[in-house]
Order: structure tokens, then sequence, then C-alpha cells
């Protein structure tokens, strides 16, 4: 215990000599970092201070007294009393010579053209339209290690015969083109997606000349598993990967650290602009949460995402026949006039688990102060199954997204980190990678099936009652019921568990982690259950994941208690209830527009259907704000974009901004904010534990009631001629799911239809593309069909989105969407093959 | 490589990631090269992604990625063979299988191969086909050969 107490030992110190200069550094460090320590620069390009010695561009030899030769500084280690020499006219000499090598095998117009020095005069022109003048050669011109290099070296010429590879540049997979014929194969980005990212997707094939980076047999990206997190092209010193939207921005202006908007992590971001607007992300090197690691989502969907052209940018009210852009004051006073006469009792608003705390809050505050009404809900309820009370003791369990990296076991149930939470999953191979054990818990083959020491594999909708025979197990629980329930229940052996409990070992530290899809499908409550009672052990630490990126905020601002009274979003889909006005502020929850008077939307885009008002909110980049993660950190989005009103800006607005121009406009009782900022104190002042400004420590949930058990009620899907998995998902930001803006999404096919195990897909006689129509109690639904090979055989999967905005092609899918089990037996009802498949 | 070999090859290693290069070699000696299943195998038993395996195997010019073909003919271009004919030997051969050096024909019947010396020069140009060699060629002889099947005595 005392050792804890003292501060830790600090890393010896060596002290050696670089240019005639005594320098020091910390032991361990190599001659490279000593040098860059003490403001020494030496030229290479291989070498990153994320990713392990390499010494292939050989760029950085130096001279050490009493060395033979010359020793790389990247990879001989710093030494007590070493004399090194960085700059002699040997080395420069060499250095020179070997930068033209590479020279040889790069395109180098961009570098060492003879026009170099008056191109960039004039460049520009007085021409009415934009014109590209000059050479436009390569993305990264401006930014690039090469070049700058080049430069610095002085090199004017290459004296060896130029070399060009011929190599087509890769367009095929989303997000970012690929041109290895600028490539120098530094290999930083090989480095990167082995070591830091754990997934190895790039490799160097073949050998010498012929050498070059990518996947085996020359498979697509998306085929050899990448999860397109972006990171090698964060790493690479050329133009050689580019980012597809802002391929050929130049350089940035500016940048500003931000956090993600799309999922619970709450990631760090650092967000570039270019002309005042939105260019493009970053991971920022953050050790809190993501370490310089993002996922598909936030490094490439947010400029598409605020920027698409379909993004509705002004008020609009609809008057007779015609649905026109207004101003905002008419469009405000037009939606006041109609909120004022509404009584409270009919009226249901839907805010979205996206929006910002502010927004949320402003949301509360109009509803139940101004209209004093208690129809407010939001789909943030169907993102917790189970309910505020058990999520709130969920949420009070030590969570961290740190901690799973230094975690000596971890037990991952329902997770595919491959697309989603993919920060998550770095963290887990980088606790693998420290020797730690994985279980998981799945019935589908995730993404770290590949990494895993034991794979519990129930059958499909079974993981919740695993974890809690687990649980059981670990706790030294008797079994709640005696004989082989977690056998027959979840078609695992008593060994199996045994085995998965011996892995995680009793003494070491353990990190739990529980995908959103578990929650879903388990009825009986078990996965929650199991995750409290695991609570009880030492050395535990819980990460246990749902849809939408501010949930948490939502359940701690009291948008979820509000429902007692009032409406909830489920009586209107099912007819139960008829509110006269409906105000959706970031949701689309139906895909037709619902039985009401006047319905008022509040979003980044329309909703697929008729609105009679809609007023246009500022997206992530428009507007400030805080977001609550699923670690309780309220953290800072910053407005990156201040453009004035007009064509290109539109005319949006923060929605507290719009909610507190309408409380002063409906009622006495109407409240002003000038800045996010005063909204967040508002908020401290009325929600216990909630922060005045943002503020990034974790904070535990405190919960009020108790946890009320919910009977478990096991009913196995069985019967029909598949079992059908819905998972929560899609990728959902605000109204609309991500694939509709965002190309790449589209490309990944995420959402496609239903997923089979290609055995089932050849037994039904199917093709990928083709039509299957599903039935269940009466009901059916169909859709496209594709091979999935990580499914269990006799299963089906298929994403059950929480918002429509954009999912129009997957009417036909709708009857599935609207039954609320997640664990389906269905039965087959017809198919089409090719002939009957539409042209 | 079906099921219960790859588990019997399991059972002479560690399973750790240093014996990958051994395992790569069993494999390819037991079905002539390495499928992308058994890459696949390996991966999830070494825990070592496919793409790094590929990436290591293809350094090496001793792993294969292809099929052979059944009969494995090897046209020396040596010095000696190459002063003697040996290239139009090969012509004739890749005009009449259709096929490059290194590649198999489309009916996995023949491969092709060239190499640079055999270690009998004295008897160039010299075809060695599944083995056997045969000195002294020309390509007449290595037509007939072929003409007939290739019903060559087995060593």
């Amino acid at each position: 215990m005392s050792s804890q107490t003292q501060p830790p030992i600090e890393k010896k110190t060596i002290r050696l000599e670089i240019n005639h200069r005594a320098v020091t550094c910390p032991e361990g460090a190599t001659i490279l970092r000593a040098a860059e320590l003490n403001g020494i620069y030496i030229p290479s390009l291989c070498s990153h201070k994320d990713l392990s010695p390499f010494g292939g561009c050989r760029l950085c030899m130096v001279e050490v007294e009493g060395m033979r030769g010359y020793p790389l500084a990247c990879s001989t280690p710093a030494a007590e009393g070493q004399k090194v020499l960085t700059e002699t006219a040997a080395l420069r000499d060499m250095r020179r010579e070997i930068m033209e090598l590479i020279l040889s095998e790069h395109p180098s117009s961009c570098l060492l053209c003879s026009e170099k020095e008056e191109c960039s005069g004039v460049l520009q022109t007085i021409r009415k339209s934009g014109v590209t003048t000059g050479c436009r050669y390569c993305p990264n011109d401006g930014q690039c290690e090469l070049q700058a290099l080049v430069e610095k070296l002085g090199i004017t010429d290459i004296h060896y015969p130029i070399y060009y590879r011929g190599y087509e540049a890769e367009h095929d997979d989303p997000f970012f083109d690929r041109d290895y014929n600028i490539c120098i194969l530094c290999g930083r980005c090989v480095r990167m997606c082995q070591e830091v990212r754990g997934t190895a997707v790039l490799a160097f094939t073949s050998r010498g000349p012929k050498t070059q980076i990518g996947p085996a047999f020359g498979r697509s990206h998306i085929e050899a598993g990448c999860e397109f997190c972006g990171a090698c092209l964060d790493v690479c010193p050329t133009g050689a990967l580019a980012d597809k939207t802002s391929k050929w921005d130049g350089p940035p202006d500016g940048s500003a650290v931000s956090t993600c908007p799309f999922c619970a992590l709450g990631c760090q971001v650092e967000l570039f602009h270019k002309d005042g607007r939105l260019s493009k992300a970053r991971a920022h090197l953050d050790p809190e949460i993501n370490d310089g690691q993002l996922c598909v989502r936030g490094r490439f969907c947010m400029p598409e995402t605020t920027h698409h052209h379909q993004r509705a940018r002004k008020p609009m009210i609809k008057h007779g026949a015609y649905f026109r852009e207004v101003s905002w004051p008419e469009a405000l006073d037009a939606v006041a006039a109609r909120l004022k006469n509404v009584r409270p009792g009919e009226f249901l608003m839907a805010v979205s688990p996206d929006l910002t705390n502010e927004g949320l809050y402003a949301a509360r505050k109009f509803v139940t102060e101004s209209l004093g009404s208690p129809g407010l809900d939001s789909t943030a309820r169907w993102a917790l199954p189970g309910g505020a009370d058990v999520w709130s003791r969920l949420l009070s369990l030590p969570i961290s997204i740190k901690g799973l990296a230094s975690a000596e076991a971890v037990l991952a149930v329902g997770l595919d980190s491959r697309f989603s939470f993919s920060v998550a999953g770095v963290e887990i191979r980088r606790a693998l990678k420290e020797g730690a054990k994985l279980v998981t818990i799945d019935s589908r083959e995730s993404n770290l099936a590949r990494y895993t020491d034991h794979w519990l594999r129930p059958r499909p909708g079974g993981e919740g009652e695993t974890l809690l025979a687990l649980a059981e197990k670990m706790a030294g629980a008797p079994p709640e019921s005696k004989g082989t329930r977690e056998e027959s229940a979840s078609g695992l052996t008593t060994r199996d568990l045994d085995e998965a409990a011996r892995v995680l070992g009793s003494g070491k530290s353990l990190a739990v982690l529980v995908g959103p899809a578990v929650f879903g499908r388990d009825k009986g409550g078990a996965a929650a259950r199991a995750l409290l009672m695991l609570a009880g052990r030492e050395n535990t630490i819980f990460l246990p994941l749902y849809q939408g990126a501010n949930t948490r905020g939502a359940l701690e601002l009291g948008i979820l208690d509000q429902s007692a009274g009032g409406m909830r979003l489920e009586d209107v889909l099912e007819g139960r209830a008829k509110p006269k006005v409906i105000y959706l502020v970031g949701e689309t929850p139906f895909l037709e527009r619902p039985d009401c008077d006047y319905l008022i939307a509040q979003d980044i885009y329309l909703p697929p259907f008729e609105v009679d008002a809609f007023l246009p909110a500022a997206s992530f980049a428009e507007a400030g704000g805080t977001l609550t993660n699923v670690e309780g950190r309220v953290q800072e989005i910053v407005q990156i974009e201040c453009l004035p009103d007009g064509a290109i800006a539109g005319f949006v607005r923060p929605d507290w901004f719009i909610f507190s121009q309408l409380s002063s406009r409906v009622s006495q009782r109407g409240f002003v904010y000038e800045s996010w900022r005063d909204v967040l104190r508002d908020i401290s002042g009325h929600v216990q534990g909630f922060p005045a400004v943002p503020d990034r420590r974790p904070r535990r949930m405190t919960w009020k009631t108790d946890f009320r058990d919910v009977k478990a009620s096991p009913e196995s899907a069985s019967g029909g001629d598949l079992v059908l998995l819905l998972e929560p998902g899609g990728f959902r930001h605000r109204g609309i799911d991500l694939s509709f803006v965002v190309e790449g999404l589209t490309e990944l096919k995420l959402e496609e239809g239903f997923r089979l195990h290609p055995s089932d897909l050849a037994a039904l006689g199917l093709e990928p593309g083709e039509t299957l129509t599903l039935s269940w109690n009466g009901t059916e639904a169909s859709a496209p069909v594709r091979a999935d090979a990580d499914l269990p055989p006799g299963a089906a999967a298929a994403w059950r989105p929480s918002a429509y905005g954009g999912l129009l092609h997957r009417r036909s899918l709708l009857p599935l969407f609207r039954q609320p089990d997640d664990v389906l037996s269905v039965r087959v009802a017809s198919r089409k093959g090719k002939k009957s498949r539409k042209t | 490589m079906n099921f219960e070999e790859f588990e019997e090859l399991k059972t002479h290693f560690s399973g750790e990631a240093a014996d990958l290069i051994p395992v790569l070699q069993k494999i390819q000696g037991a079905q002539g090269y390495l499928s992308p299943e058994s890459i696949r195998r390996v991966s999830r038993w070494l825990r070592i992604s496919e793409n790094e395996i590929y990436g290591v195997a293809t350094f090496f010019a001793q792993f294969r990625f292809q099929k052979p073909g059944r009969h494995v003919i090897k046209v020396c271009l040596g010095t000696a063979c190459h002063v003697r004919g040996g290239e139009q030997i090969l012509d004739v051969l890749k005009r009449r299988l259709n096929i490059e050096p290194g590649a198999v024909t489309a009916d996995g019947l023949y491969q092709l191969e060239r190499v640079a010396c055999l270690g009998c020069c004295a008897l160039a140009p010299v075809v060695s086909i599944d083995g056997k060699i045969y000195g002294q060629t020309s390509v007449l002889k290595i037509q007939e050969l072929l003409d007939g099947g290739l019903h060559h005595d087995q060593p």
C-alpha cells in the first residue's frame, strides 16, 4: 500500500552530448528522441513517436564516437556519455544521396519543377470562375513531410534514373484513396495498423522492387476487415493515402479540439477548418479516452454530415398547399401560435439523444415550464432497454474506457467493434498485447473472435443469460435455478463456463464490456443483473454500451422521467394516443407522418414525411455545447463554423436558442439564454452533480430508486425456420441514418436488408441481393439478402434503426422495426430468385 | 488440407507466432501451396492476421499461393542451356500451354517454371518434368513428349 502513496519513481536520466552540446534524456530513449526532446532536428521519414523503430528510410543516420559506421538515431538507444554528431559533411552527403534514391521511385514534379519558384505567384487569377492553375499532382502538396524534407536538404536534382512503378491508383474502397506510386514504403501505416490498432489489415507484400502495401491476396480493404479508422492516413508522410472528402482542400486554415458527436464514448477529435468550414477531423492525442484513435464515423463522417447538399438550412412553414421558406420571426410566430393553443395533454415532444446537454435541458424546460405539459419523450428510452432505473444503477458502476487497456482480463459480450465503438476494441487489443486474457460471449463471430482466448457461443440472443451464468460462477453464487439452466437457455455446457471463468482468473483486474445489442435482446434483464453481481468483485471496471451520443445526458437531465404522466412514442406509433401537436427535435421515429393536426420538426435534415413547420437546427459544427459520455464526462463540442447567415451557412440556430425564443412567445415564463454556457450553468443549478462548465472528469451516476428486478422470462425463439436477430443500430445521428448522407457508409452496406449465413443462403437457393420475405405472427417483411459468414447458421440478422431519416428504401422492413422483440422466430414466406428481380 | 490433417499438424507446434514459417512450410509440403482457407486457419490458430501472414509468405520465394499443376515442367535457362537454345524451348512451351512461367494451365495439368540451373550443364539444354531430367532436348523432343501426354516413367 505504501508504494501507492509515494510519487511514481522517476525514470533515470542520462547525460550525453549531441553536436558538442550537453543534453539529458530519460533512460531508454533513442538518440532521435533525445535529440527531439532537446530541440535538435534529425531528418527522418519512417520514425514516428507512437510506433516502434523501423530503420527503413536511413535518413536519421548519425555519427557516434566509438561506434563503427553510421548508426541510425531512430533505433540506437541513447547511452550515458555518448558523443553524437548529427550534421557533418559526410552525413549531409549521404542523406542527400539516400533522399535521391527515395525520390528515384517517387514522382517528383511537386518537388523539383523548374517553374516551382514562379508557380505560386501565378496561381491566383482574376477570372470570374474558380479555375485551377498550376499543377495539382498530389493531394498532399503543401503539407507533405517528404516535400518539406527535400527542401530542407536542398535537393534540386536527382542523379538516378527515375522509375515509375505504374500501379493503378486504388479508388474502390470507401473513405480514402490510395496511390502506391507515391508511397515511399516507410511502413508507418503498416506499423500503425499492426501495433497500435491491432487490426493488421495492412502488411508489406512481396519484396524488393515489387514490395507493396496492402491486404492479403489483393483483397479490398472492406473484405480484409479494415475498420476505416483512418489512422494510417494520419501517419502517412506522403500523399499516398488521401481522405476522399478533403483530398484537394490543401492545407487547412486552422484547427480546434472538440468532442465527437456520434457515440457515447465521446472521443476527442481535432477538427480542421478551411475557408470557415469544417474540412476534416483527426483523432486528438487524448490520453483519457481515445489516445489518438477514432472509428470510421469520427474520422470520416463529420464533414459530409454537416455539409451534405440535402441539409435543410432555412425555416419552412406550410401555408395551405405550399411549404415555403420563411424568416425566423415568421416561423417562430407561427409555431408559437399553435403551441399556445394546445392543451398540455395533447402535446408530445420527442427529443433526440444526440442533442447536446443544453439542447435537452432547454427542451425539457420549454415543455414542462413554458407549456406546462408532461408530453416529453425520447428514443433515448429505446436505447436504454430495461428502463431508467436499471440504467442509473448500471451507470453508477465504475465505468472506464482508459482502464480497458490496463485490465488483466477482459470479458466482451455481444460487441463487434469494427465500425461502432472501435476505440474500445483498440483498448482491448492494447490490453491483450500486454498479456491480458480475453473471453467473448457472442452468438456471432465478432471482430474480436480472432483475439479471444475463450469464445462462448450461445444460441442467438442468449448472450445475457450466458453472462449471468458466468457471473454467478465467478461470484461463487448458487445458480438462481438449479439444474442445467445455462445449458438449456444458452446452449452452453457447464464445462464451457468453468473454462471461461478459469481464463478470466479470480484475482485479476477485470474489464467487462457489453454491446448495445445484448441489453435489447435480454428481456429478463439478465445482463444488467450479471453486471451488478460482478460489481461486487474487486478490481472490476465496466463499459455498458448504448446507442445515442448523449443518452446518458438525457437520463441525467430527466428527459426520461417525464413520460410518467405524458404520452410515449410507442403510444403514438401503436395508435393508442393521438396528440394534436407533435414536435420532433432531432428525432425521426416514424417513416410516415404520424396522425396529428400539427407537426413541427426541428433538425438538420428534413424528415421523410410532410411537416407543418420546419426549424433548421445547427449541427455539431455550427453550435457549441456539451455532451455527456458513458463515463459521465461533460465534454465540450467546439463551434468550428462561424459563418454569417446566408446562402452558404443558411439560417440555422442552436436547439437551445430556438427553445428560448419560442418560450418567450408562448408564455410569460419564458427563459433567455445568451450562450450555451448560460444553459450549462442553469443545468448545474438544477441537476445535482452536473458541472457548471465543461468538466472532463468522469462522474459516477447516483441512483435513487431501487433496482426492481425484472422477472426473467427466457422465451425461446424456436419453431420457425430462422431466428431473426434485430440489432439496434444503423449509424444514427439526430434524425437521420448517417448512411443517407455519407456515401462511404453506403458502400459498407451495413444496413442492407437481411444477413444470413452463406449455408442458409445456399439452402434457400438465394443469391446475395435477391429478396427474401420473412413472416411472424401473421405479419411479414421483405428485404434483399446478404451473406454474412459471421452469423451462426440458422440465424438471420437485420439492423433496427431508431432514426428513419433517409431510410425510405427500407419501407418494406417497417413491420419488423415496429414489433417489440429483438429476437424473433420467423418463417420464410417467399423468396424471389433472379428471374423476378428488378433490373 | 482437411480439418483432421490440420488438427494433426497443430500437435507438432506450440502455437506461438514464431512457429509461423515452419507451419506454412508444412502446409505447403502437404497440399503443395498456401490456400486462402489454410491461411485463415493459421491466422485463427496463431493469432496473426491473414494479411500479416500473407506479407511474410510473399517475402519468401519458396511459398506458392496457387494450386500447383499436376505436371511441373522446369526449363533451364542457365548459361549453358541458354547458349544451346533453352529460350526457344521455353517459348514453345509458353505458346503451346498458353501460360507464362510461374503459372498453371487452366485445366490444372501443367505448371511451367524457368530455373537458373539444374546442375547438369553438360546435358544442355535441359528440361525437368516432374523431377525427371531430360538432357539434350530440343523443341521437337519436347513437343513429342507433350503429345504423348507425358507418359514418362516416374523416377
